[in-house]
């Protein structure tokens, strides 16, 4: 197996393809279990278990699943995994299972699981699936670990429990609702693409391929 | 037609195999999860009730069965391995599901040590407060006939949740009860 190859399908999750930022996929957990950073990597941590083995064996029965019935095979490969990790959970780590209660087994209706398999492993052999899979969960678990440790910072001035900011800080309590979510969501989408604008000016490109609207009434990339 | 076949064929096996694999993870974890529910769910309620053990009342716990066929489940609290005291839960019908409370029992005085208001599903900041300190305290060290001030006894209500405290108090009289019918049974079991 060609290891560059192996290589760009694992990394790709980690940027280019990141998937709550890049993809706007897996938002309802990346906005709903965020409130602190251990959550965030608790979830992440599930989300890479059943990625990765429902990429697995998705690409390895890949052949003998009947096309017309794919979808009902998919979900059922992976309701199991997600069942599977909601019982580890509550038998080694309770306290993170009553944190993110409907969430572990919404897990099921991920878009990134159900999209990872109908995009990829169904298409691709399993250790091509397995790096595609670990790449994606690992973005995620970045993504979600990132935006929780920002909103636990400064809505509870902790960071994985532990006190961070000075005595004097008086925790932003808005961070850790639900608005903040989106507020805190909106922001880094907004600071990603800013960042991705200034490279590909750098780089004289266009501000995205192929751009559909007027270049002169939009000036974003400068041309 | 031979598709049909093939796609009822792959879907069941893959059902059947999923299943299987279920029901295995099931079994093998069923045990520490509970334990693990009991450790998380209850002991908070149950270090309210009792104080002063150095056994795991969790680990010793124990099912007995009362004369009407109910099984009720006594954690013991033991100090120095001889049990002083005994906490039984017990649940009454709030506002918004069961309120669910842990009663400690000093066996040598029959008298209560203590309880653990658990009022989860309660209005917060209404029936919620039957969780506070200042409503469980009135059952320290309180004999073991107990009701609310409306119904002859001196327990004062949360004012504003009378649900709430009604269920409190009719889980403690449950437990106590129970502590009443089991009480032989429970010194043999420990002695």
């Amino acid at each position: 197996m060609d290891t560059k190859r192996l290589w760009k399908e694992f990394s790709k999750g980690l940027w280019n393809e990141l998937p709550p930022f890049r993809l706007v996929l897996g938002l309802c957990p990346t906005l709903a279990v965020t409130k602190a950073a251990s959550t965030g990597l608790g979830m992440g941590a599930g989300v890479i278990f059943v990625l990765v083995l429902s990429n697995l064996l998705i690409s390895l029965v890949r052949k003998i699943i009947p096309a017309k019935v794919r979808i009902a095979c998919f979900i059922v490969i992976a309701a199991s995994l997600v069942v599977i990790v909601e019982l580890l959970m509550q038998a080694f780590d309770y306290p993170l299972y009553l944190e993110l209660g409907i969430f572990v087994p919404l897990i099921v209706v991920n878009c990134i699981i159900l999209g990872r398999a109908e995009a990829f492993a169904s298409k691709n052999g399993p250790l091509l699936s397995v790096a595609d899979g670990l790449g994606m969960g690992l973005g995620f678990t970045m993504s979600l670990t990132f935006l929780g440790s920002l909103r636990e910072l400064f809505g509870s001035g902790t960071l994985f429990g532990a006190q961070l900011m000075p005595a004097a800080y008086k925790p932003f309590g808005f961070m850790v609702e639900a608005p903040g979510a989106f507020v805190c969501l909106g922001l880094l989408l907004a600071g990603m693409n800013y960042m991705n604008n200034v490279r590909r000016r750098r780089q004289g490109l266009a501000a995205v391929d192929g751009p559909s609207h007027d270049c002169g009434a939009c000036g974003l990339c400068g041309k | 037609m031979r598709d049909i076949l093939k796609m009822i064929i792959v879907l069941s096996v893959i059902c059947g195999l999923s299943g299987v694999t279920l029901a295995t993870v099931r079994d093998a974890t069923m045990e520490r999860i509970q334990l693990q529910e009991l450790n998380f769910v209850k002991k908070p309620s149950i270090v309210k009730a009792v104080s002063g053990y150095d056994n795991d009342p969790i680990v010793d716990r124990r099912e007995f069965t009362t004369q009407d066929g109910a099984t009720v489940l006594v954690f013991p609290a033991k100090r120095d391995g001889r049990l002083f005291a005994v906490a039984i839960e017990d649940v009454g019908p709030g506002y918004g599901g069961d309120v669910s409370v842990v009663v400690g029992f000093d066996i040598a005085t029959d008298t209560m040590t203590g309880v653990g208001i658990a009022p989860l599903k309660e209005t917060p900041g209404v029936g919620s407060r039957t969780g506070d300190k200042a409503f469980g305290q009135q059952f320290k060290g309180h004999s073991l006939d107990v009701d609310l001030k409306s119904g002859g006894g001196d327990i004062d209500a949360i004012a504003g949740a009378t649900v709430s405290s009604t269920a409190s108090v009719t889980a403690v009289k449950k437990a106590v009860r129970n502590y009443r019918e089991l009480k032989d049974k429970i010194k043999e079991a420990w002695s």
